[in-house]
């Protein structure tokens, strides 16, 4: 599904590379986890896979299509098939919890008959159906962070991107969060998992890879917490 | 669509000053367009009908050959008729035109001179062909309307260079305006299209509050310019009739209309093309 081949990334003025010659295959239907201290790259590599960045050399391929030539609207179908949770939750503040989460099927155009069901079902699934009307700035980090977990699944995606999307949740809420994002798995969707939560990498056993300062330098198909 | 109403409103409403700044120029420029063309039109009517009028006359010597001069006259390619009118006629025709200056049988002789009368195919060649006349051998003098026409031609064209280049400054003027409404209102939700385009819009989707807005823009300046200008207009002609009634005004609503319709259709052009473009160039610098 995933393909990195001899993929470097250099972030202009950044002293060393954020990635450095990465290779990397994710099939279909795999649950993988991303670890790494802070600043080793993880988010670099989800950026790619999303054509946020571009490789400075080297290719990132989804389904076989290199991503590099993708431009407007081909950028835009591509991510489309991509769920994903940013490290910084990126929902719009000035839109209500059910809005943010609609606004994934806006943005992909589906009719606006389907969106309450599709939002009320995924909202419950992250426990919040109850703060549907409240602004982002009312919840908890741990309540956004489950907002845009349910905006990224909302839309049904073949992949999903999770950048720490537990980063603020205690021990028991990730562990639904975790069971909801393998139920999803479960369902044939890919998953990309960024954390540095030991106990959620342990729990839950998946291939593990580990970056460290941009090198890939460890990829576990039996998971464990080993940084 | 609602959505990208609501979009739109927000937009507008989030950054009023800019809006109304460029709702203001847009008004004014479209305004001034709208006298100057009217103006223009006018003074067309004014001229052409002035225009028909322009007759060129050369008095010719006694001793003038008139046939052959009539000729040579009508082999000019400027000329459109020219006729001889002998000095018995010009006599007759000014006992028309001032009557009780001449008793008849007052003059022992004809002072007058038979005379050629031309007409032009475009009277802007006057001058020309009134060169070419006076070196022709028999012929006296020429006359037109000299200084009157010419000055009406080029006061004519100078308004419409004038005008219409002002015309082209504030357009351009409103042009930037609207750039940079789109371009503040964009940046201000910066944040909302930056998610936009992670989760997949489409640039369409994203530019459409910001092109809906440039089109309102432009119809709601263009309505008030409109409003504005067709009352006015028309009084402003009652006026003129009644003092200057020989002035061939326009006065036809249709036409007026028409052109004020012209005009909104530009108001709506120029507002969703600028947008468009700003919004496109805006999203551009952002992949
Ligand atoms: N937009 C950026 N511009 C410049 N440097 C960046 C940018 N994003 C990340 N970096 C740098 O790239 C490296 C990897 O960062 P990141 O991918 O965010 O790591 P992680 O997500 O694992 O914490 C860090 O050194 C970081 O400072
Ligand atoms: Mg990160």
């Amino acid at each position: 599904m995933i393909q990195l081949r001899h993929v470097t990334l250099e972030y202009p003025g950044a002293a060393q590379a954020a990635l450095d010659d990465i290779n990397l295959h994710i099939l279909k239907g795999e649950f993988v986890y991303l670890i790494g201290h802070s600043g080793a790259g993880k988010s670099s590599l989800m950026n790619l896979i999303l054509k946020r960045e571009t490789p400075s050399r080297g290719e990132v391929y989804l389904s076989g299509e290199s991503l590099r030539k993708y431009r407007g609207g081909r950028v835009a179908l591509h991510r489309r098939r991509i769920g994903m949770v940013f490290q910084d939750n990126l929902l719009l503040q000035n839109l209500s919890v059910f809005d943010n989460v609609a606004f994934a099927l806006r943005v992909i155009g589906v009719p606006q008959r389907e969106w309450a069901a599709r939002v009320l079902s995924v909202l419950a699934q992250v426990g919040l159906e109850s703060r549907q009307s409240a602004l982002p700035r009312q919840l908890s980090l741990g309540e956004q962070q489950r907002v845009a977990l349910a905006r990224a699944v909302v839309s049904d995606p073949p992949l999903l991107l999770l950048d720490e999307p537990t980063g603020n949740l205690d021990p028991d809420t990730s562990g639904e969060i975790i069971r909801l994002v393998q139920s999803t798995n479960l369902r044939g969707t890919t998953v990309v998992f960024a954390t540095h939560a030991r106990e959620v990498v342990e729990q839950f056993r998946h291939r593990t890879l580990t970056l460290r300062r941009g090198k890939l330098v460890r990829d576990d198909p039996f998971g464990g917490y080993a940084l | 669509m609602m959505y990208q109403i609501r979009q739109m409103w927000l937009a507008l409403r989030g950054n009023f000053t800019a809006a109304l700044a460029t709702l203001t120029t847009m008004t004014l420029t479209l305004a001034l367009l709208g006298a100057v063309s009217l103006l223009t039109l006018n003074l067309e009517r004014t001229l052409s009908g002035l225009e028909k009028e322009v007759e060129v006359s050369a008095f010719l010597l006694e001793s003038a050959n008139d046939a052959t001069l009539l000729k040579t006259v009508q082999a000019l390619p400027q000329v459109a008729s020219a006729r001889i009118v002998t000095k018995g006629k010009a006599l007759e025709q000014l006992g028309q035109d001032l009557p009780g200056i001449l008793e008849p049988g007052s003059l022992e002789e004809n002072p007058l001179p038979d005379s050629l009368r031309l007409t032009l195919k475009n009277p802007r060649d006057v001058q020309v062909v009134a060169a070419q006349l006076k070196a022709l051998v028999g012929v006296e003098s020429v006359e037109y309307g000299e200084g009157y026409v010419d000055q009406a031609l080029s006061t004519l064209e100078s308004v419409r260079f004038l005008g219409y280049g002002l015309v082209l400054l504030l357009l351009l003027n409103s042009l930037f305006n609207i750039l940079s409404t789109v371009r503040v209102g964009m940046f201000a939700r910066r944040v909302e299209i930056e998610v936009m385009r992670l989760l997949g819009a489409r640039r369409g989707f994203i530019r459409a509050p910001y092109v809906l807005e440039g089109i309102v823009l432009g119809l709601l300046s263009s309505l008030i310019t409109a409003a504005l200008l067709y009352p006015a207009y028309f009084a402003l002609t009652g006026q003129l009739r009644t003092l200057l009634p020989s002035l061939p005004l326009l006065e036809d609503r249709r036409v007026v209309l028409e052109l004020l319709v012209g005009l909104v259709g530009l108001g709506v052009l120029v507002g969703g093309l600028g947008s468009w473009f700003a919004a496109n160039r805006y999203l551009r610098e952002l992949e």
